[in-house]
């Protein structure tokens, strides 16, 4: 927010500034303009072959001077401004990091195959947000050529998730039908409450259509008995209300608009899972998660480079410090060695102690004695060969 | 607030630079109109020292006084707009980026307006990504679909494009007058491009055999480069000596057709140089920062890394475990870690005193409470779900991690 703020004043300052020279440059010119112009007409009216009197040409010359002063001026106050122009420029640079990309290396996805890669990551970023036309101008300009089978599947959820922004339950309904086995393996509820709220909207429609209502209660119900036996009782019971308005009964709540704010994010929900994609974009994902990233990394280039160790960091095993993204953005356990501080690899796996207690394989090396060993945490003695590998 | 700080400088860098710009054309406009007008003044002074001064003649001065004085109010005033123009560019940027400052430091931060703000940096990114590797119309459209161009760099970047197309089809003019647009600045720069311009030039002359026009090219244009770049000018006026089909490997260098798409590199680098743009773009530095923030060395058993392509230890919702993503991970660095992070593979949930580790008598560990329910619905048996094994839930250990 200050670096924001102390650019910005300069930025106010530079357009006052232009501001008041500009008015001032047009105001004083048109005066002078027209005390010129004037002075021309006082000569013109005089006679043919007029001669100068000194007195006119005494006014002419005060009139020059003031006229080369004034246009003098103008350009100087001009000039002037230069300063609190740079000092905008000065603003930001201080602000504002401009070396931001010395934390990363320009080698990685400089090469053309990377460069592919990168743009098929956006072309699928771009198709998921069901920006087709911006993924498919990508797909003509790019030097090879980008084919992902998945952007039809795509094109259907967005096509499917827009139509339930405006209320249209059909798509949805037809898509989770052709699913029913996949929806149930997975234990969603997305296709009964897709039923439901098409079965609230029937009702919605006065007494008028309540044999309807119940008609299509009785075919597609019957299948979800076993898992929303509650919720299909909740549902028959609006049917009592149905002559006096529901919406004066104890059932309002299920007239509510969050029904649909919930059933777009349980489609969306489902729907990715079902495709074993993840629901925000991994594009976006990443990007945030540099943005988080990047600040500190480049906190500890420069410590790091004040201290001239910057050798340590080569770029190229690990971050040198540990970045914190938030609780929702862990995807693996990572398990660290808590004796030597290390994150376990292949080769130096975690084990578990005949205690319970977890170390990594090397620490297990260090400590043990011949056959012998004691846990680090309890007073078990044990044989090194009792610990057991395990995998997280 | 840190983000921005440190990834926002192109943002507010450029539009500065144009601004800059601005200001000097504008300057230099005002010095000559107004020099115009004092010479004017200057005229009109001569024309009334004189003795028996015709009333007639001066009003002629006058009157071309008067529009001199017209020329500059005009264009002072066009200027000043411009200027003012190039301000409120880079005053609306600011505006986007405090709307990201407001929305995080007042305390009730509210998701769904951060994330459209995000959305939205991620559009700007992914724009300038288009611009820098030259899918020009893709930008484009992108920028129209989310409404971003103000604050974006598209036009500078179309000025570019121009000169690029000209110097693919080996035309060199356009190349030519940019480098004259910003010659102070390139000077400043110590930029080559206007001298490598001319060589290829003087290469081109040579190639299609007009080698008297080649030498007038080189009396003409080289002098000026004479101090800095002597050996290079005589080696290259060595050129007059040979074929066209020379295979002396320096030379052939020289009729390289190849040398112009390393001029198209080149001015590239100079456009970047000028508007102060770093040499990547933030679109790939932000990537590659998260790739790694997110890359974890777990689990390591399978193929080492999370992005093993087999799939039991795939999380679907993990980016980096996506095809694409994990390619481009291939080389980074790993996320640090010094504390464990572990999460039961079953549920997803943390592993902690609430939801106690549990190993299976294979080695693989998962949470309590996803282990404890799979027992209640298979009669106290539970299933691994990598291995497929079966194990009676009695036989499981805790497991502690410190």
């Amino acid at each position: 927010m200050d670096a924001c703020c102390a650019v910005e004043r300069e930025v106010d300052r530079v357009l006052s500034k232009f501001g008041v020279i500009g008015e001032h440059a047009s105001r004083t010119l048109y005066d002078l303009i027209s005390y010129i112009e004037g002075l021309k007409l006082e000569l013109e009216n005089a006679p043919e072959g007029h001669e100068l009197t000194p007195i006119q040409s005494d006014l002419l010359k005060q009139a020059m001077v003031k006229v080369k002063e004034t246009v003098t001026r103008l350009a100087t106050d001009h000039r002037d401004l230069h300063s609190t122009v740079s000092k905008v420029g000065k603003a930001i640079d201080r602000n504002f990091t401009a070396d931001f990309a010395v934390t990363s290396r320009d080698d990685i996805f400089s090469d053309p195959d990377k460069i592919n890669l990168l743009n098929k990551v956006v072309y699928q970023h771009f198709c998921r947000q069901g920006m087709q036309d911006v993924a498919n101008e990508l797909a003509q300009e790019a030097p090879v050529k980008i084919d992902c089978g998945s952007n039809e599947t795509f094109m259907e959820l967005n096509h499917i998730l827009e139509s339930l922004k405006n209320k249209e339950l059909e798509p949805a309904l037809a898509w989770a039908t052709a699913l029913h086995d996949n929806l149930e393996a997975i234990n969603s509820s997305l296709e009964f409450k897709l039923h439901r709220l098409k079965f609230i909207e029937l009702l919605k429609q006065g007494a008028a259509y309540q044999t309807e209502a119940i008609s299509y209660a009785r075919t597609h119900f019957r299948q979800f008995v076993r898992r929303h036996e509650k919720d299909i009782q909740t549902l028959m019971g609006m049917l009592l209300f149905v002559p006096n308005g529901i919406s004066s009964s104890p059932y309002s709540f299920m007239l509510d608009n969050e029904m649909w704010v919930e059933i777009y994010e349980v489609f969306t929900l489902d729907a990715c899972n079902l495709l074993g994609v993840s629901v925000d974009s991994p594009l976006a994902i990443c990007v945030n998660a540099g943005c988080t990233a990047i600040p500190a990394l480049l906190n500890i280039k420069q410590v790091m480079m004040q201290r001239q160790v910057t050798g340590i960091w080569n770029g190229k095993d690990e971050l040198p410090i540990e970045i914190d993204l938030g609780t929702d953005q862990h995807y693996h356990s990572m398990f660290a060695c808590p004796i030597l501080r290390q994150q376990s690899t292949e080769v130096n796996p975690p084990m578990r102690l005949l205690c319970g207690h977890v170390i990594s394989r090397d620490a297990l090396t260090k400590l043990s004695n011949g056959n012998k060993m004691k846990c680090p945490y309890c007073p078990i003695e044990q044989s090194p060969t009792d610990a057991k590998l395990i995998f997280f | 607030m840190a983000d921005v700080k440190s990834l926002e400088h192109p943002t507010l860098k450029v539009p500065y630079e144009i601004l800059n710009k601005k200001f000097r054309t504008a300057q230099k406009t005002l010095d000559r109109e107004v020099s115009h007008v004092q010479q004017a003044a200057l005229e009109i002074e001569k024309g009334i020292s004189g003795e028996h001064v015709k009333s007639n003649d001066i009003t002629k001065l006058l009157g071309g006084m008067v529009e001199k004085l017209q020329v500059l109010k005009r264009k002072a005033e066009e200027s000043i707009t411009e200027e003012l123009q190039a301000t409120n560019v880079c005053k609306r940027r600011l505006e986007h980026l405090k709307e990201h400052a407001t929305l995080t430091s007042t305390g009730m931060i509210s998701q769904g307006a951060l994330n459209q703000w995000r959305r939205k940096r991620l559009d700007r990114m992914v724009v300038e990504y288009f611009l820098r590797n030259g899918y020009y119309n893709a930008a484009i459209k992108l920028a129209e679909r989310s409404n971003i161009k103000d604050l974006t760099n598209i036009d500078i970047f179309l000025i570019s494009r121009e000169v690029e197309k000209s110097l693919a089809s080996h035309e060199t003019s356009k190349c030519l007058s940019w480098c004259h647009d910003n010659r102070s600045k390139l000077r400043k720069l110590k930029s080559n491009m206007e001298f490598n311009l001319r060589i290829q030039e003087f290469v081109e002359l040579i190639r299609s055999d007009r080698r008297m026009d080649a030498i007038k090219h080189a009396r003409k244009h080289f002098p000026s480069f004479e101090e800095e770049h002597l050996s290079t000018i005589q080696k290259v006026m060595a050129l007059l000596a040979f074929p066209v089909a020379t295979e002396i490997p320096s030379y052939k260098a020289l009729f390289d057709e190849g040398r112009w798409e390393t001029l198209i590199e080149e001015f590239r680098q100079e456009n970047f140089r000028l508007f102060q743009l770093a040499s990547q773009s933030v679109f790939t530095v932000a990537l590659q920062a998260g790739l790694s923030a997110l890359k974890t060395p777990y689990p390591f058993i399978l193929l080492i890394f999370c992005y093993s392509e087999s799939s039991e230890n795939r999380n679907p919702t993990c980016p980096v475990c996506q095809k694409y993503l994990n390619q481009l991970a291939e080389h980074l660095p790993f996320a640090h870690c010094s504390q464990s992070r572990l999460y039961c593979h079953i549920s997803g949930l943390p592993l902690n005193e609430n939801n106690q580790p549990m190993m299976l008598p294979n080695g693989y560990v998962y949470g309590e409470q996803a282990l404890e329910q799979m027992a209640r619905e298979n009669e106290g048996q539970v299933i691994c779900p990598k291995t497929k094994e079966i194990f009676q839930f009695k036989k499981l250990d805790k497991v502690f991690v410190m």
